[in-house]
């Protein structure tokens, strides 16, 4: 279990990618994080004319980051452009928590088809939101008032196994696979944006949406850590305060286990990958690889 | 019991080899695993550029089903010489027919054998394996 809040895009994504590439092999790793300034996220297939938004802030900045810092609140434009390793659409990290899972892909949430692995994760997040007084339930066959054409925005476009409450879309999903580990990333909205105008939002702080998250899917006896806005190195110093979280049960899913990990237990290979990786995420080389 | 002329992976891709070049797709399993028989699922593939020199289990492509993304990875090392030009536009190819329209790329290979890689019969008991 990782929390590291208000982290730079570019570091966001490189963590991300060396828990996939060089993560511990028999720990799965729950991360929680937030982003500043707020961001663009792209998937790793869509390219930037798919997401008018994106092509605005590239058009502007000639990378995904930008010379003014955070957007306003309100604001059409978002503070930075960073493309995902996972796939879907679009999504504007503001008024928003983002999680990841990295494990290995013989894990009980992962095997058999990409759909059902979806569907497992959902359930366990479905229980949490239940929690919270939502009725989050999977889309099925019927599309949600959030669908619209045109804009590339994740929550705008569905699948039958995507969450929804009140008729809106409610949680993004993606993957990354590659050789025999997943990277899942998974975002809920705690505000709407310009960008995603009506979606399922759920009014809660983040700390609260973070510590259902971690009863989801870590248990309910994981320790909670409330990261504090700072450094991502800071941040990952505080996930040491982690040491009472042990593997736990969902208990709507039968031997299914996610177990915390702390900052000392990660190979300090994850760590330098992740710094020499973060500028790759922004760079205009990657934001315009299609 | 899958086509008994080529070798396979447990990622899942195939290699026949003709001489000192070599076929390379993605398995049925692949295929059900990715889309869960609805061919529609498949959205994105990227395939690599003629002449690229791919190491063994080097990533040759990527593909797109319910927003996740997969690596392809290549049975043999060797020189990317074709990549099949209608599977980007015609991902549904490799739910119809993944063995023999649906190949992905062709490589001048540079393996001495193909020793390492499973036979059909060891596939299927693979893949028997990996559907409990």
């Amino acid at each position: 279990m990782l929390t590291t809040w208000d982290a730079t895009p570019g570091w966001n994504m490189a963590l991300d990618e060396a828990l996939l590439l060089k993560g511990p092999a028999d720990v799965s790793v729950l991360r929680i994080y937030t982003w500043s300034p707020d961001t663009l996220s792209l998937g790793y297939f869509q390219r930037l004319a798919d997401v008018p938004a994106a092509q605005r802030f590239f058009d502007a900045h000639g990378s995904g980051l930008g010379a003014t810092g955070p957007a306003p609140l309100g604001a059409a434009m978002p503070g930075a452009v960073v493309r995902r390793l996972t796939g879907g659409g679009a999504i504007h990290h503001q008024h928003e928590l983002t999680f990841s899972i990295t494990t290995r892909l013989d894990h009980p949430l992962y095997q058999g088809t990409t759909a059902r692995s979806y569907e497992r994760v959902h359930a366990a997040l479905a229980g949490a939101l239940h929690e919270m007084g939502v009725a989050a339930h999977p889309r099925g066959a019927a599309l949600p008032r959030s669908e619209r054409e045109g804009t590339g925005m994740c929550f705008h476009k569905s699948a039958a196994v995507d969450l929804v409450w009140g008729d809106l879309k409610g949680v993004g999903s993606a993957q990354r696979r590659r050789g025999n580990r997943v990277l899942h990333h998974g975002s809920i909205k705690l505000g709407t944006t310009p960008l995603e105008g009506e979606i399922a939002t759920l009014d809660v702080t983040p700390a609260a949406l973070s510590q259902a998250v971690q009863r989801a899917l870590l248990g309910a006896s994981s320790a909670t850590i409330d990261g504090e806005t700072g450094s991502p190195a800071r941040d990952l110093r505080a996930a040491r305060g982690d040491l009472g979280a042990t593997a736990a049960e969902v208990p709507a899913l039968h031997n299914v286990q996610m177990h915390a990990v702390v900052e000392a237990d990660l190979d300090p290979a994850v760590c330098a990958l992740a710094a020499d990786r973060q500028a790759f995420f922004t760079s205009a080389a990657f934001l315009t690889r299609r | 019991m899958r086509p008994d002329d080529r070798k396979y992976t447990k990622s899942h891709e195939w290699v026949k080899i003709d001489g000192d070049t070599a076929l390379i797709g993605i398995t049925d399993f692949a295929v059900a695993e990715l889309c869960n028989g609805n061919e529609g699922d498949l959205v994105y593939c990227d395939l690599p550029d003629t002449g690229r020199m791919l190491d063994q289990g080097e990533t040759f492509g990527e593909i797109e089903s319910v927003k996740a993304v997969s690596d392809l990875n290549t049975p043999l090392p060797g020189e990317v010489m074709e990549i099949n030009p209608e599977i980007e536009d015609h991902l549904e190819i490799l739910s119809t027919d993944p063995w023999d329209k649906g190949w992905m790329v062709r490589i001048k290979h540079s393996a001495a054998t193909a020793d390492g890689l499973l036979s059909a019969a060891e596939y299927d008991a693979f893949t028997a394996e990996a559907a409990h």
